[in-house]
């Protein structure tokens, strides 16, 4: 296998987007193409979930390679749940690895924001087993609320725990000017005062308003080429140096032990394997908060920590922009927003930013080695990525 | 007449799964639809449970529980709750009720009360 090199990044605002979902997949690898200094590619890869039925658009990836002019490449759209981003992004790392293709660009967009809140929920449930889960009224948030409660009982976590990966999420993305929630709280606010159950309701309980995600609109893009290209572009050498993805059952009732997330244990195993790392070595590293709950759990399983034991290392502060090991400097899903086709190019865009030092007030300092968890479903398709800086 | 939720059992190793799979978790043997429907016991433990506000357009009430139940023979099942105070560990009761109606498709489910 050839190495492969992040040589180009762009991203959209995390909002609500007034234009069209393939301007929003086409404006961030405009940015990229103009980072790396590029005006072609061999390939494209588009990640989105949504756009045939929310947007009701289909052949995603020939309309946004049209529209960059970037024709006649050959181009792709990968559906991967909330994981299409890295999954696509494993699919450029294929490609070039392979020796198939020199330059590939991934573009993950969503434009979720087109319908309510109730159809956007509905239509990320529909990820979920449509007999064993979906008929019940089962949504993202109600499985997140189950496991939430589980994980409570079994590792003390308490709601405090919770509430403080939302302030720290929140507040590291009042320093990312692309992050779609600018809004600062405190535990005072969310947790503490008697307003706090008017300004964070209950959504699916124990799981409240700012325990969730926003639903958001939003397009990131990373370019991957070969080594050659990246040595003659002369931008610094990020490296993508392991790639794993796991499965797990499709509904979540059927895991042996339903507090374990077994496929992002597995893939991020795999990941660190490709690399030659272990977790210890992670300077930096973007996890898939959907949920407040899932950054601790994720955190324990990709090996960061002891299982049950993410939420001390949070209160201990080992977690925040300033700790041992900052998760989720852009804010993640919480603060960054969840547009689910692009949130796992934007956490490779947070990576490779943070692994060229170009990550402004939220910079890690002297961060060389950076990973994501890009989480599909409930925990049931999931993909890990290493990066090394190398020069 | 009571309906039923079935399990599917392995014909080749008794390996019983519920929801359906074409090939079986255990051995991997197995050919197309060789497996028995076996009826799902109706009693169990309740295993977690959410009380969620943000329902899909197609629920016409302000809330939901919703509830994973570890039924007698040890398969557990998702279903909707009736129960005011669902407590984890309790013992629970289920019957097959229509759980979401879309249009005029009606989807039955398991719907569990306090026993």
């Amino acid at each position: 296998m050839r190495e492969v090199y992040a040589v180009g990044i762009g991203i959209t605002t995390f909002t609500r987007l007034e234009y069209p979902l393939s301007e929003i997949a086409a404006y961030p690898a405009m940015m990229a193409l103009r980072d790396a200094g590029l005006k072609d590619v061999d390939h494209l890869y588009v990640a989105n979930m949504g756009a045939g039925r929310v947007n009701h658009q289909t052949g995603l990836a020939s309309a946004v390679v049209d529209t960059l002019s970037l024709s006649p490449a050959g181009a792709d759209a990968i559906e991967n749940g909330p994981a299409s981003g890295a999954s696509a992004i494993k699919q450029g790392f294929m490609a070039v690895a392979s020796g198939m293709h020199d330059v590939v660009l991934v573009t993950g967009a969503e434009r979720m924001r087109e319908v309510n809140n109730l159809e956007a929920t509905e239509f990320v449930a529909t990820l979920t087993h449509p007999l064993a889960e979906y008929i019940y009224g089962v949504t993202l948030p109600s499985l997140a609320g189950m496991f939430t409660r589980l994980y409570m009982e079994k590792y003390e976590v308490t709601a405090r725990h919770l509430a403080m990966v939302a302030v720290k999420n929140q507040n590291n993305a009042l320093l990312n000017e692309y992050a779609h929630i600018q809004q600062e709280i405190t535990l005072e606010g969310i947790l503490d005062s008697p307003e706090s159950m008017t300004n964070n309701p209950y959504v699916a309980d124990p799981l409240r308003f700012f325990d969730c995600c926003p639903v958001s609109d939003g397009g990131a893009c990373v370019i991957l080429a070969s080594e050659e290209v990246a040595t003659r572009l002369g931008k610094p050498l990020i490296r993508l140096a392991g790639v794993g993805q796991a499965t797990d059952t499709h509904a979540v009732q059927e895991r042996e032990d339903p507090t374990d997330l077994l496929a992002v244990r597995r893939a991020a195993a795999r990941s660190f394997g490709m690399a030659g790392l272990e977790p210890a070595n992670v300077d930096v590293a973007e996890l898939h908060d959907a949920f407040t709950i899932l950054e601790i759990a994720e955190s324990e399983e990709v090996g960061f920590f002891p299982k049950g034991e993410g939420h001390l290392a949070l209160e201990r502060g080992e977690t925040s922009l300033t700790g041992k090991l900052p998760i989720n400097p852009s804010g993640g899903l919480k603060g960054r927003g969840h547009p689910v086709g692009a949130t796992g190019v934007a956490q490779a865009y947070e990576i490779v930013l943070q692994l060229r030092g170009e990550a402004g007030q939220r910079q890690v300092p002297e961060a060389r080695i950076g990973f994501t968890c890009n989480f599909g479903g409930f925990g049931n398709n999931v993909v890990c990525l290493t990066f090394i800086r190398e020069n | 007449m009571a309906r039923d939720i079935y399990a599917y059992k392995c014909q080749r190793c008794g390996h019983l799964h519920y929801p359906y799979r074409m090939v079986c978790k255990a051995c991997k043997e197995n050919e197309h639809n060789e497996f028995d429907p076996v009826p799902l016991p109706k009693t169990g433990k309740l295993v977690t449970f959410t009380r969620l506000y943000n329902l899909p357009g197609d629920f016409e009430v302000p809330e939901l529980v919703l509830g994973i139940v570890e039924l007698e023979n040890g398969i557990r099942i998702t279903g909707q709750l009736r129960i005011d105070a669902p407590k984890n560990g309790m013992t629970v009761r289920g019957e097959v009720e229509v759980v979401r109606t879309e249009g005029y498709d009606h989807h039955y489910g398991m719907v569990f009360f306090a026993s």
